[in-house]
Order: structure tokens, then C-alpha cells, then sequence
């Protein structure tokens, strides 16, 4: 009873200091002030801007400005030796986040601008372990997931990472990222490897090795894409018969669009998006307001009611029901329902962002052989 | 049996699970704790893949690490051996099963941390050597204090070092079945319901503290359908030949890397470090002979992650190294250098295969996994224990009934050409020989001398027949000891010889030339063999400095040989 009191008291207090130092960054900016998030477009920005911006600059009269991303940490060091930046928030992968936060490229956040759950529980206890980071909070759970053409396999479909490199039996393109992401992981699971031995056996020359010769089956078959929305079209036009993608973009193709497009959760690799803040943004103030806001649990459920990536905090996660629009229960959709998870690979985050460059050296090395 | 009625039967019972459970937990947190440290240090110390790729970007900096860890490692294992383990040298399995067999003093709860502590420094640094020796010390270790307490218990000491090494096994491997099975095959050496049940409680203990409470990922796991053509369990069998010459070859190499270190390097304590430099220069340019060596184990059953020619060369290198290690006094088992060689073996055996006898066959794994065995179990001597390992860990009944055929006939050579295993080679070298079973190497442990027996008739070398005569008639016995004025046994005289001489002769001309003697240190085996062929009523019994200590008589010898021999079979045939 006390705890929650206090709780209750502190959340008032906080709510009191909120709206004067909104109101006063108004008043000091003679212009409405626009804050600039980096995001990955499509569906999934779609989703944000209801679920968060919207709401956002109804609440404090804040524009909300998005400039496309495609993850990597590459372009925030361009923005940053460019001297001119607009950017405020970035909606990183975590382990991108993580290296950025290492190399200096990011503005630390304090965690106590985080909203306790809707009972009173502390953020720290609500949002998923690991989450809460000096450089960035980290918000939702996505997945990449191989998904197909239902229309080019009519008969047999293909149900296993290792159909995927399997072209007699399921011939067609495969489109796959241009980026070192997920290749390895998926060329050594359809060589049977357990995924506990995933990252082990990555970080020796022999797994590297292995790994390419595995993407040595398949190609040419492969067509290459960049950002999150293409692999939908590829497969939809009919151009690629396997694809890997995004699972909320998969999600949203299919039961909002009625595209004829299957997801695989056999070796779904799970990954974190973070909210993070560029160095040296005038609006760093701001950015933590916004983060905050968009971290509440009620907002985090909205956005899981309109795509199907999972919210990183357990008072959003018990809140996510039907699609907003369709009335699709969203539960099953995620990639963290309980029947997508047996074989499922959580992306090691760690290894991911110690090992930027010795990937980018494997890809573009496999791409020149 | 038990005397005492219901009350004792309950107390018995009962206690012997609480003795079970409590040093079934104990040795499986160790073993967790054990194994945790050295996944720690290896990411420390730069020798596991996934740290040293991580410091990919500084080569001079992995570099330097390969070479000094093993070496400072080395160092150090040297030094906390030399000082703070009694027995100098790393404790391994075969103290555990002496003390389990013997009632000889264990070695002390110092000596036995301070090995555990070397094993740890060796492991974690990157010597070729394996760490479930180690973790079998460590279960012992517990069950030895256990073994302490006076619970009044029957055979409270070897069941409770049992219970440890089960434990242990159980925990590492995630396979309790299997380390029931080794405590019994390998630790106790028989199969007795008294020790059968707190042995399984706790490897089932074992197994519960590490699926159910830490969630212990699977050791191994493969993926295997079935074996394709009947033909090849005939490639099995031969595969098993095979790693019994190489079990042959390890052991060859072994003793050659021991006398090399005495002749080589003088200082004791400077041994490990000299091999770890060795190690870490073979690294630099074979990353792959580093630590146990788990990401290797797992490509070997990988088609296309290895050449044929690069497999030869690692095996080689980690045979040599493990060799080096070990006998350089690195602390560590064979066990898990031996299922790498083995496996990597296994799938040479299968690369090599297809060129020899060009038919169909199921695939490496199989192959793999079944070289893998055979050298393990051909190293360890314990075939069952193996091929229950396969079962728990693969779950795969096609694979187990492979791997059974490969090791049965790994270790029929092996047995042949080898003995029965490392360990019990290590014993015969300390003076227990396990080779003809435990009622030999036990007898060999217990000294004649506590049978000794001071009726006997003395006579001095300048007595004559007749004295003796009439002395041994009073004495109502056949034989008399000439002795000097010092108490040195001279020599024997049998009423029998003396019967019709002259009364004036010197006994000492009477004497008979050839008599058996013991000594102080002739064990009850040894004089049941001297006994073949004795004719007289009792034996001497003589001090170092051939003085008469006393008689055995002839039913003493065989009732010392009938009270252990009872004892060892009340103990295989005892219920709970």
C-alpha cells in the first residue's frame, strides 16, 4: 500500500514537471518545434506514427519529423561529420545501438524519465532484461523470418531454414539483405547446427568459411535488397519465391493487404529495437520526452495492435488484443508466442556489435569471390 | 544382516539417502561452478573463439595471449602444485577409485582444493587437457568428507565417493544414466543394490540441480536419421580397431612426454609452463588444439568443414599436445582431449572411407560420433559408460547401437594390448593392480604382518639338537627359529630333520637350506602366493634388518584371505 502511494506521489510530481519544461521549450523557439526520428518506413513507420508520433503532438503540440534509416552505424558517424545533423531520435537494432554507444555516437539517457507500469511497477522490473542501456531503451522484439510465395511452391511447401537453400526441391529466387545480418546464422542452422552453438562456432575462420560455402548453393539465386519494405514487393510481384524479411511487414502484407505470402518461424532470428539519441542534438531534453512517451505501456500497445512486433515491457505485453483495424488477434502474429520459439535464434547482440567490421569484411569478400 | 531390527533398517535407509542427496548436490553445484569458471577464464584469457574474435581488430593483442596465457598459466599450475598439493602432482580419478577401493588415507582437503585449483588455472588457460577428470576428483572430494562422518554406515566411504563421482558425471554430461553407470564401472567396480540405490539417487540429484534448476543447455546434440546399410556396421567394428591403435599410440606418447619432461627440465614446478609455450606456439598456428575444443567437436561433424589433410594435422597436434600437457604436469583428464581426437578421428575415418571401400554410406556423423566413443572408452576403460553417454546425448537409438559395436570392439584390443585403461595403468604404477579385478589389488593392500603371532619356539645358534629337541617336544610344536645373539632369523629346523640325529651336533648343521620368510611389508596376496608348495606350520615374519618378528602360522595366512574375500563379497551382494 505504501509502496503504491508513493508511487501514485511520484508519478503526480512527475506529470507537474513535464508540462513546464514542454511548454517551455515551446516558448523559447519562436517556431513549433520539430523533432526529426530516424526510422525504417513502411508499415512499421506507419504503425509508429499512430501509435506514437500522432499522439505525441497532440499531447504537447511537437511535430514529429521521420527520415528514412536502414540501420548500420556507418550513416550516424556521415551525419555526424557533416556538422549539421537534424537528427534527434533514432529507432536503432540494439546491437547497432550498442556499438554506437561505444564508439561515442550517442547521447547517454536516463533512465528515470521511464514511466512506472499502469500498476505502479517500476520500469526497471517491467521492461525485459538488458533493456534499459545508458545509450538507448530498448522497445520492441521483431524478428526476421523467411517468408515465401505461396503461389510458386503449389504443391510441397517449404517449412525449414534448410528449404531455403535447398533449390531442387523449392527452385525460385531467394531475396536476402544486402548486409552481413542473419546470412550466417541461416547458412550454419541449415547445417544443423544448434543455434546455443550458433555465435561459438561463427566467431572461428572455419565457421566463417563454412558459412559461405553454404551461400555458395544458392548464389544465383539470390536477388539482393536494402529496406524493409522490398522483400514484400519481391515476393508479391512474383519476382522472388523465398525472401527473408521482417515478420510485422510479413504480417501486415498479409492479413491487411491479402498478399499470398507464408512466414517460416523455423530459425527466426530475434532482434531488439532501441530508441537512441544522436550526439550532440540541441534537442536532447526533448528527445527524452519523447522516448518517455512513447515508452508508456499503453502507447507500446497500441503499436503491437497495428504490427506484430512484441512491446519490451511485460504491462504492454499483457495489453496487446485485436488489430486496431482488422481485428486480427495480434498474439499469434508475435514472435515471441510460444509456438514460434522452439527454434528460434535470439540475435547475440554482443557479438553483433563487436564484430561489425570482421562482418563486413566476410560479406564483401564472399560478394567479390 | 542388519542388526538392530526395524528401527536400524530405517536409520540406515534413511540416512543413506540424505548422505546420497547431500553429496549428490554438493559435487553437482561444483561441478556447475567448475565448468562456469573455466567458460569464464577462457573469455578472459582471450582462448575461446568468441573472445578472440571479438579482438579480431588487434592481432598483436591475441596473438601475444595465445602465447603467454598457456605459458603464465603454466606457471602457475606449476607452482600451486609444487607447493600446495602434498602429492606434487594433480589428483585425478584413480585417487578416487583407491580411495573408494582401499582404506588407505585420501589425500587431504588442502591438497585436494589445491589440485582442483591447478585444474581450474590449466583449463582455463588453454592447456590440452580435459576437465571431467577433474570434475570425478572433485565429486570424490566430497564423497571422501562425507565418508568422514560418523554416521555408522556400512561401506560409508566408497558409496559416498560413489555418490560424488556420479553426481559429477551426471551434471557434466547431462546424462545421469551414465554417470551411475561410471561410478560403478569405473569407481566401485562392482554391482551391489546397497550401493546401486544412493548412487542413483544421487545422480539423480545431479540431473535435477542441472536441467531442472540451472537449465543446463544439451552438451551435445546432433541431428542423425538412421544407418542406411547393414554393411556398415562391419566399418564400425573396424573403426573401433582403429581407435584402439590410437588409444595405443596416446598411451606410447604419453609415457614418452612423462620421461621426456624428468629428462628435460629438472625443476618440477617449471614443467607446465614449458608445455604451455609449446602450446601456445602450435596455436598461433593451429588455433584449434586451445582448450577443450568445443566449436572443433562440433564442426567435426560438419561435412565440408574440414579437408581431409587438415583433420590428419589437427589430430596429430592435439594427440601431441594432450600428451605434452598431461605429461608435463598439466592438471586435467584425457577424457575430453580423447572425444575430440576420437571425434575428429571418426570423421577422418569417413572422409577416408568413400576412397577405400566405395559403397554407400549414412553420412560423417555416424562415423563421427562412433570414433568418438571408441577412443573415449578405450582411454577410460568403461565401454558401458560410453555407450550410455551416446544415448543420453543424442537420444538416438540408431547412433547408440553404432557406437556399441565401435566400442566393444575398440576396447576388446584395447583390454588386450593396453589393460583396461589409463587409470587403471596409473594405479599399477603406484602398486594397485586392478588388472586381475579388485580381490587381487585389495589383498595387495592389506600386510600379513597385523596376522602376526609370537608362539613360536627360538633356539640360539650355539644350541645343540638335543636342547632344541626336547624344547620343541615341551612346546608341542614341529619347528624352531635359529637365531643369533641379535634376533636375526639364522635359519628353520623341522623336528621332522632332527628326529634320529646326535643330541651333541650343532642345530645350526641341521638347518634347512631353502624356507619361505615375509616381511613387514608382504601383503596378504603376495603370501598367499609364497604359501604354494610349504610344507611347514607356520612362517617367518622378518624386520628390514632380518630380525624375527614373529611366526605366521599357515591357517593365519588363510584366514586373512577368507575375512577379506567375505568382506568384498558381502559388500557386492549386500541389499540396501
Amino acid at each position: 500500500m505504501k509502496r503504491r502511494s508513493l508511487m501514485a506521489w511520484r508519478l503526480m510530481v512527475l506529470s507537474f514537471l513535464a508540462v513546464p519544461t514542454v511548454l517551455q521549450a515551446q516558448s523559447e523557439e519562436q517556431d513549433p518545434a520539430v523533432l526529426t526520428v530516424a526510422t525504417w518506413g513502411g508499415a512499421y513507420e506507419d504503425s509508429q506514427r499512430r501509435a506514437y508520433f500522432e499522439p505525441f503532438t497532440e499531447a504537447t503540440g511537437i511535430e514529429i519529423e521521420t527520415v528514412h534509416y536502414d540501420g548500420g552505424i556507418e550513416v550516424l558517424r556521415e551525419q555526424l561529420e557533416s556538422g549539421d545533423s537534424e537528427w534527434d531520435v533514432i529507432d536503432m537494432i540494439q546491437s547497432d545501438a550498442s556499438a554506437a554507444c561505444m564508439e561515442g555516437l550517442l547521447e547517454p539517457i536516463d533512465p528515470d524519465i521511464l514511466t512506472p507500469a499502469p500498476d505502479g511497477t517500476p520500469a526497471q522490473e517491467d521492461f525485459m532484461e538488458g533493456a534499459i542501456h545508458r545509450c538507448f531503451i530498448t522497445q520492441i522484439v521483431f524478428s526476421t523470418v523467411i517468408a515465401f510465395d505461396d503461389r510458386a511452391f503449389p504443391g510441397v511447401k517449404p517449412d525449414s531454414v534448410e528449404d531455403f537453400f535447398n533449390l531442387e526441391a523449392f527452385p525460385g529466387k531467394r531475396a536476402l539483405r544486402k548486409s552481413p545480418v542473419g546470412l550466417l546464422e541461416w547458412a550454419l542452422l541449415s547445417l544443423s547446427v544448434p543455434r546455443e552453438q550458433l555465435y561459438d562456432l561463427l566467431s572461428t575462420r572455419r565457421g566463417l568459411d563454412l558459412a559461405s560455402q553454404r551461400l555458395d548453393d544458392i548464389r544465383d539465386a539470390i536477388i539482393w535488397w536494402t529496406s524493409g519494405d522490398e522483400p514484400v514487393e519481391l515476393l508479391t510481384s512474383g519476382e522472388a519465391a523465398m525472401a527473408t524479411g521482417y515478420n510485422g511487414r510479413f504480417f501486415h502484407a498479409r492479413a491487411m493487404e491479402g498478399a499470398p505470402i507464408s512466414v517460416i518461424w523455423d530459425g527466426q532470428l530475434i532482434g531488439f529495437n532501441s530508441w537512441s539519441i544522436l550526439r550532440g542534438t540541441d534537442q536532447a531534453d526533448l528527445s527524452e520526452d519523447f522516448i518517455a512517451f512513447a515508452t508508456r505501456a499503453e502507447n507500446m500497445a497500441a503499436q503491437a495492435n497495428l504490427i506484430s512486433y512484441g512491446p519490451a515491457r511485460k504491462s504492454a505485453q499483457r495489453r496487446v488484443g485485436l488489430h486496431t483495424d482488422a481485428g486480427v488477434p495480434m498474439r499469434p502474429y508475435m514472435p515471441t508466442a510460444p509456438s514460434h520459439m522452439g527454434t528460434a535464434v535470439v540475435r547475440d547482440h554482443h557479438w553483433y556489435s563487436q564484430t561489425v567490421d570482421l562482418r563486413e569484411q566476410w560479406f564483401r569478400e564472399w560478394l567479390d569471390r | 544382516m542388519d542388526k538392530g531390527g526395524v528401527p536400524q533398517i530405517v536409520y540406515q535407509i534413511g540416512m543413506v539417502t540424505v548422505v546420497a542427496i547431500a553429496v549428490g548436490a554438493a559435487a553437482s553445484l561444483a561441478a556447475i561452478g567448475f565448468v562456469d569458471a573455466v567458460h569464464y577464464l577462457n573469455e578472459r584469457l582471450l582462448i575461446s573463439p568468441y573472445a578472440r574474435i571479438q579482438a579480431d581488430d588487434r592481432p598483436g593483442l591475441v596473438a601475444a595471449a595465445t602465447l603467454l596465457v598457456p605459458t603464465v598459466g603454466g606457471l602457475v599450475v606449476g607452482l600451486v602444485v609444487h607447493f600446495l598439493v602434498r602429492e606434487k602432482r594433480g589428483l585425478a580419478p584413480p585417487d578416487a577409485i583407491l580411495a573408494a577401493q582401499t582404506s588407505s588415507p585420501a589425500p587431504g582437503l588442502r591438497s585436494s582444493l589445491a589440485s582442483t585449483l591447478a585444474a581450474l588455472v590449466s583449463l582455463g588457460s588453454g592447456a590440452s587437457v580435459g576437465q571431467y577428470g577433474p570434475l570425478v576428483y572433485l565429486g570424490a572430494m566430497f564423497g571422501n568428507l562425507a565418508g568422514r562422518l560418523r554416521l555408522n554406515l556400512r561401506h560409508q566411504r566408497s558409496i559416498a565417493i560413489a555418490c560424488g563421482v556420479a553426481a559429477a558425471i551426471s551434471t557434466a554430461f547431462n546424462a545421469p544414466i551414465a554417470g551411475l553407470v561410471f561410478a560403478h564401472e569405473v569407481i566401485l567396480r562392482h554391482y551391489s543394490l546397497r550401493a546401486f540405490a544412493p548412487v542413483t539417487v544421487a545422480a539423480a540429484t545431479g540431473y535435477v540441480i542441472a536441467n531442472v534448476i540451472f537449465d543446463r543447455p544439451p552438451l551435445f546434440l546432433v541431428n542423425f536419421g538412421s544407418v542406411e546399410h547393414s554393411y556398415e556396421f562391419v566399418f564400425f567394428a573396424l573403426e573401433g580397431v582403429l581407435c584402439a591403435g590410437l588409444a595405443w599410440g596416446f598411451m606410447l606418447l604419453l609415457r614418452f612426454s612423462d620421461k621426456a619432461a624428468r629428462y628435460y627440465i629438472a625443476p618440477v614446478w617449471a614443467r607446465p609452463a614449458a608445455a604451455g609455450l609449446i602450446v601456445g606456439l602450435v596455436a598461433l598456428w593451429i588455433p584449434e588444439v586451445l582448450g577443450i575444443g568445443q566449436e572443433t567437436l562440433r564442426f567435426a561433424t560438419i561435412e565440408g568443414a574440414f579437408g581431409i589433410g587438415e583433420l590428419a594435422l589437427i589430430i596429430v597436434a592435439k594427440l601431441a599436445l594432450t600428451a605434452l600437457c598431461v605429461g608435463f604436469g598439466f592438471v586435467g583428464g584425457v577424457f575430453s582431449p580423447a572425444l575430440l581426437i576420437g571425434i575428429l578421428f571418426g570423421a577422418f575415418y569417413g572422409l577416408v572411407l568413400p576412397y577405400i571401400a566405395p559403397v554407400p554410406h549414412s553420412g560423417l556423423v555416424v562415423y563421427a560420433i562412433c570414433g568418438m566413443m571408441a577412443l573415449a572408452s578405450s582411454v577410460i576403460g568403461a565401454p558401458l559408460t560410453t555407450i550410455l553417454i551416446v544415448f543420453e546425448l543424442t537420444r538416438s537409438y540408431d547412433l547408440t547401437i553404432a557406437a556399441m559395436v565401435a566400442v566393444v570392439f575398440a576396447n576388446l584390443i584395447s583390454y588386450r594390448v593396453i589393460g583396461r585403461s589409463l587409470f587403471d595403468l596409473q594405479l599399477r604404477a603406484r602398486g594397485f593392480d586392478l588388472s586381475l579385478g579388485r580381490d587381487k589389488a585389495i589383498l595387495e593392500t592389506y600386510r600379513i604382518r597385523a596376522y602376526l603371532s609370537d608362539n613360536v619356539t627360538t633356539a640360539d645358534e650355539g644350541e645343540t639338537i638335543g636342547d632344541v629337541r626336547q624344547r620343541l617336544i615341551d612346546d608341542h610344536r614341529s619347528e624352531a627359529m635359529i637365531l643369533n645373539g641379535g634376533g636375526k632369523l639364522l635359519g628353520v629346523v623341522r623336528l621332522q630333520g632332527i628326529v634320529n640325529s646326535q643330541a651333541s651336533i650343532p642345530v645350526l648343521e641341521k638347518a634347512i637350506p631353502a624356507y619361505t620368510t615375509f616381511n613387514e611389508d608382504t601383503s596378504v596376496w603376495q603370501s598367499m602366493e609364497m604359501l604354494r608348495g610349504f610344507l611347514g606350520e607356520a612362517v617367518p615374519l622378518v624386520d628390514r634388518n632380518g630380525r624375527l618378528m614373529g611366526v605366521v602360522p599357515e591357517e593365519a595366512v588363510i584366514r586373512a584371505y577368507l575375512e577379506i574375500v567375505h568382506d568384498l563379497r558381502e559388500e557386492e551382494n549386500e541389499a540396501a
